[in-house]
């Protein structure tokens, strides 16, 4: 590992290197050679002197035209990535692209595509200009006869160097060396490059050959494991949430404390939580259809559920139809449609007294009040904001039905049970939410409700939709 | 020796007939690299450089335990709540990535407009660029929740999440920024380093070094052609680094300026952020090199102008930051959205008044110390100052993210606490940071010898013209 070699029995002459003490000198110096015709020479110095391209007679580098087309090539790939990544699925048989729905905007806007585009060119241009100059100087250069040199170096301290090749037309060396001290070198020598360390080192052969063989081994493995079955548990390096560290419901519970008396968290040893009082179930509401569903048990639509009338009621009552002329016709339609057969009778297990009156009374006020009503008008304070903010466009609302409406009164007891339950146009599903005896009881409560009006109702409906004005007015 | 060390004379005179000198003392070529060169020389650093690394070292063994922690025990390791979801991380890494600011723009904007003075800092400016950015890389990068994947941040095809990241969401474009910044910083700072490498490398007489700074070097031989296409491949990186180093901040601001919250959702957030980013790189470049030029005898070097220089940067800057302040304030007050308004008057009068205060008062009124020529031309008050402004940018940040403590929903409002993990990882982040400078102190050249040198023949050759006093004597 030697690197001063000397100079004076080695094999073949490269050149002749003279030194200068600043670089006025060594520009000159240039100039006086590219005048005597010589083309094969560089300059050596610590920091770049300016004008020496021109003493040399260096080419300016095409450097910048790589850069620009690379950065043009960045431009492409930043913007492509983004477009194919996020604007499209199933593009390519391989990794398709995912859309991404934002908001409702669309799939591919440049203004938000700037700041990473403009990033992957600043990225892929610094790439370029960095190793560009790398590549176009030569770098890295592991082997310099010139390094070899004791004096060369302080080429990187304080000293310039000029240095002609031997393969210049002109080279002649004895004149050279008169020349560089003519020009004001203050010492000149000739190159010579030993060759015999061109030779690899022999332990790199061998360590090569064994890296060679060790980077087959992963590959091999892999082969080896696809070829055959594997029985035990794969490999897993990041669980996620595959494990986690909880019970499942219906299995045995966590003890309570671990000492030898068994005491569960829960009393019946379960893992779950029994049901809380107050809450409804969904899940086992299958058997009574009359109570449930308000459908009377083995008519032909029981089994679908009911969800057909909810969907073509859905359908037909939307904002536009709210107008006096479509009511009609969505009445009319109403009757057209496979209307389920609602029950028409309260269900046995619903008491009709006063006190079930009086408990859908408190539920009405409680879950309907706000849209229907107090006294069930449709003129709830929801609704009377919502139908201000319809009307000046903000937000689009069907106003709630007065439960005085012909169509509503004409309903069956079912079919209002149903309305609770499902919900209909903007009313939502009071499912989750209400027990479904206390439904029952509301339908009680609406019932009695709309027998208080009776009268009023079959006089006329003009003054009633007055009086409903007057009164959201107040 | 060629370093003739006489009286450290006043280059910070104003004299519009004659240019004052960037490196004075009379150094020459091998003046400069042996000033340079000493420090990685020397057999033993000062003492305190080894009680600096003892100390860095046990913070960061500190911050790495933090961060084990946080990973084996999740995120509830912080303080951060419900309506301030980012709580310190964010603001530790906008402060560190603001802190990153200055090198780049030292090496890329100030060589862009021919500010010769920046040979001397922009090498340390540099590094410290980097270690800042890696300090501020962690943060969110350990912030994800689960680290172990992410790799999911970079749009790698992956058959385990069949998504691609959202390339319209600033936190995607933060990913791109930052990394890129990273990337082409580093770049910049390993090729400039490169010839003053082979500097090293020439010099040391130890196997180690001599194999570890030769292959660092690339084998760099200062040729002229070489030096055209280094000089080429300088300009372009600076060009492309100068509207980086711009759009970094600008995007990290969009972290919060394109949220839809009172208080960030505005237009100022990008140039008001690259401003104060520039302006605590500033003060951190400071506070380093002050004690650095002394402790390692780089006075004439870095010399009292470099220092005065950075200072009128850091008033301007600060005078820019303190606009933005009050436009806000004056913006709020003149959108008359209430939101707007209350989320000012809760910076400045809410629970966090404290850190407003603190933030006004180091940040605008403290630079304006500078005004003075004394002060800003005395080493131990520009480190004061440096240190006072790095303070309040911290508080500017915490100030911004912390406010939202008092969001849309009054229920929600509370007071925000940091843990001891949050205020360790701060410390620790500093102890990373000065950790990785004090290493590059003793192994790197912290002065860009070669471009110092380029000064040097600048200085000569007006001094030969008549407009420049060489060696300062007034």
């Amino acid at each position: 590992m030697n690197n001063e070699v000397d100079n004076s029995e080695q094999k073949k002459l490269i050149g002749v290197l003279g030194q200068f003490d600043d670089s006025h000198t060594l520009v000159h110096a240039c100039e006086a050679l590219r005048d005597s015709g010589v083309k094969k020479m560089d300059a050596y110095t610590p920091y770049p002197v300016h004008g020496i391209e021109k003493a040399i007679g260096i080419p300016r580098t095409i450097l910048p035209w790589i850069v620009l087309s690379i950065a043009a090539g960045g431009l492409c790939i930043g913007l492509g990535m983004q477009w194919y990544t996020n604007a499209t699925t199933q593009l390519l048989p391989f990794w398709s692209g995912y859309e991404f729905r934002i908001s409702g905007k669309p799939m591919f806007s440049l203004p938000a595509n700037i700041p990473v585009t403009f990033e992957v060119i600043v990225l892929s241009s610094a790439f370029a200009s960095f190793f560009g100059m790398l590549v176009l100087n030569g770098l890295p250069k592991l082997a310099n006869p010139l390094h070899r040199i004791p004096r060369f170096k302080r080429v990187t301290n304080d000293k310039f160097f000029l240095m002609v090749d031997v393969n210049d037309d002109k080279f002649d060396a004895s004149q050279l060396r008169n020349n560089f001290s003519d020009w004001g070198a203050t010492d000149v020598e000739e190159v010579f490059q030993d060759q015999t360390d061109w030779k690899l080192p022999a332990f790199l052969k061998t360590f090569a050959v064994l890296a060679l063989v060790l980077m087959l081994v992963p590959p091999a493995l892999v082969f080896r494991a696809r070829g055959m079955t594997y029985t035990g548990t794969r490999l897993h390096v990041v669980p996620d949430m595959d494990w986690q560290v909880k019970f499942k419901t219906q299995t045995e519970g966590p003890l309570a404390n671990n000492d030898t008396t068994t005491e569960f968290f829960f009393q019946d040893i379960r893992a779950q939580f029994a049901d809380l009082p107050g809450t409804v179930s969904r899940s086992d509401q299958s058997g009574d259809s009359e109570f449930f569903k308000g459908i009377r048990a083995g008519s032909d639509l029981h089994s679908s559920h009911a969800t057909p009338a909810v969907l073509a009621s859905n359908q037909e009552e939307t904002p536009q139809a709210e107008t006096p002329q479509t009511e009609e016709t969505a009445t009319a339609d109403e009757t057209a449609v496979d209307e389920p057969d609602w029950v028409t009778t309260i269900p046995s297990q619903i008491k009709v007294d006063r006190d079930t009156v009086m408990r859908g009374q408190r539920q009405y006020n409680i879950y309907c009040a706000v849209c229907h009503g107090y006294s069930g008008e449709g003129n709830g304070l929801a609704n009377n904001r919502a139908v201000a903010l319809s009307t000046s466009g903000e937000s689009a609302w069907t106003e709630a039905k007065s439960l005085y409406d012909p169509t509503v009164i004409d309903q069956p007891v079912g079919r209002i049970y149903d309305t609770i339950t499902n919900g209909r146009s903007t009313m939502g599903p009071y499912a989750t939410r209400i027990k479904p005896e206390d439904r029952w009881a509301i339908v009680l409560y609406v019932k009695a409700l709309q027998k208080t009006r009776k009268d009023a109702v079959s006089k006329t409906t003009e003054a009633d939709s007055d009086s409903d004005k007057k009164d959201s007015d107040k | 020796m060629a370093i003739t060390v006489d009286n450290l004379t006043n280059n910070t005179f104003e004299d519009p007939s004659r240019r004052a000198p960037l490196i004075t003392g009379g150094l020459d070529n091998e003046g400069v690299t042996e000033v340079v060169a000493d420090l990685a020389e020397a057999p033993s650093p000062p003492r305190i450089w080894w009680v600096l690394l003892a100390v860095s070292a046990a913070l960061t063994a500190m911050l790495g335990g933090l961060i084990m922690l946080l990973i084996f025990k999740g995120v509830g390791v912080w303080g951060n709540n419900n309506p301030v979801y980012w709580g310190w991380p964010i603001v530790n890494f906008v402060f560190w990535v603001g802190i990153g600011h200055a090198g780049t723009l030292i090496s890329a904007i100030l060589f862009l407009f021919r500010q010769h003075w920046r040979t001397s800092i922009n090498r340390a400016a540099e590094a410290m660029t980097i270690f800042a950015v890696v300090c501020a890389g962690m943060f969110p990068g350990i912030h994800i929740g689960r680290v172990w994947v992410f790799y999911w941040l970079f749009p790698i095809p992956s058959e385990h999440l069949a998504m691609w990241p959202n390339f319209r969401s600033p936190l995607l474009w933060d990913v791109f920024a930052v990394s890129t910044y990273f990337t082409v910083s580093l770049l910049f700072w390993y090729m400039g380093m490169v010839p003053d490498l082979a500097t090293f490398r020439d010099r040391s007489t130890s196997k180690i070094k001599k194999f570890m700074y030769g292959l660092f070097s690339l084998g760099w031989s200062g040729s002229a052609r070489h030096w055209h296409r280094y000089e080429v491949a300088y300009t372009i990186l600076a060009a492309l680094a100068t509207p980086l180093v711009l759009s970094v901040h600008t995007i990290v601001s969009f972290d919060f300026a394109v949220s839809i919250i009172p208080g960030w959702h505005t237009t100022i957030f990008p140039p008001y952020f690259v401003a104060g980013a520039i302006f605590s790189g500033f003060a951190m470049v400071v506070t380093l090199l002050v004690p650095m030029r002394a402790l390692f005898n780089l006075k004439h070097v870095i010399t009292v102008r470099h220092i005065e220089n950075m200072n009128k940067i850091i008033m301007v800057t600060g005078m820019m930051v303190g606009l933005a302040y009050t436009i806000e304030f004056f913006i709020a007050w003149y959108s008359s959205n209430p939101f707007e308004l209350f989320a000012f008057q809760n910076r400045a009068f809410g629970p966090f008044w404290w850190a407003y205060l603190a933030m006004f008062t180091c940040n605008v009124f403290v630079p304006q110390l500078f005004w003075f020529k004394k002060i800003r031309t005395s080493m131990i008050m520009s480190v004061i100052v440096g240190i006072g402004v790095n303070i309040g940018m911290w508080f500017e940040r915490f100030v911004i993210v912390m406010t939202l403590n008092r969001g849309f929903l009054p229920s929600s409002w509370s007071y925000f606490r940091p843990t001891w993990v949050d205020i360790g990882m701060f410390v620790g982040s500093f102890g990373l940071f000065m950790f990785l400078f004090l290493l590059f102190c003793r192994f790197l050249p912290v002065i860009a010898i070669s471009e110092v040198k380029g000064t040097l023949a600048f200085q000569k050759h007006m001094a030969l013209a008549g407009g420049y006093s060489e060696d300062g004597d007034h």
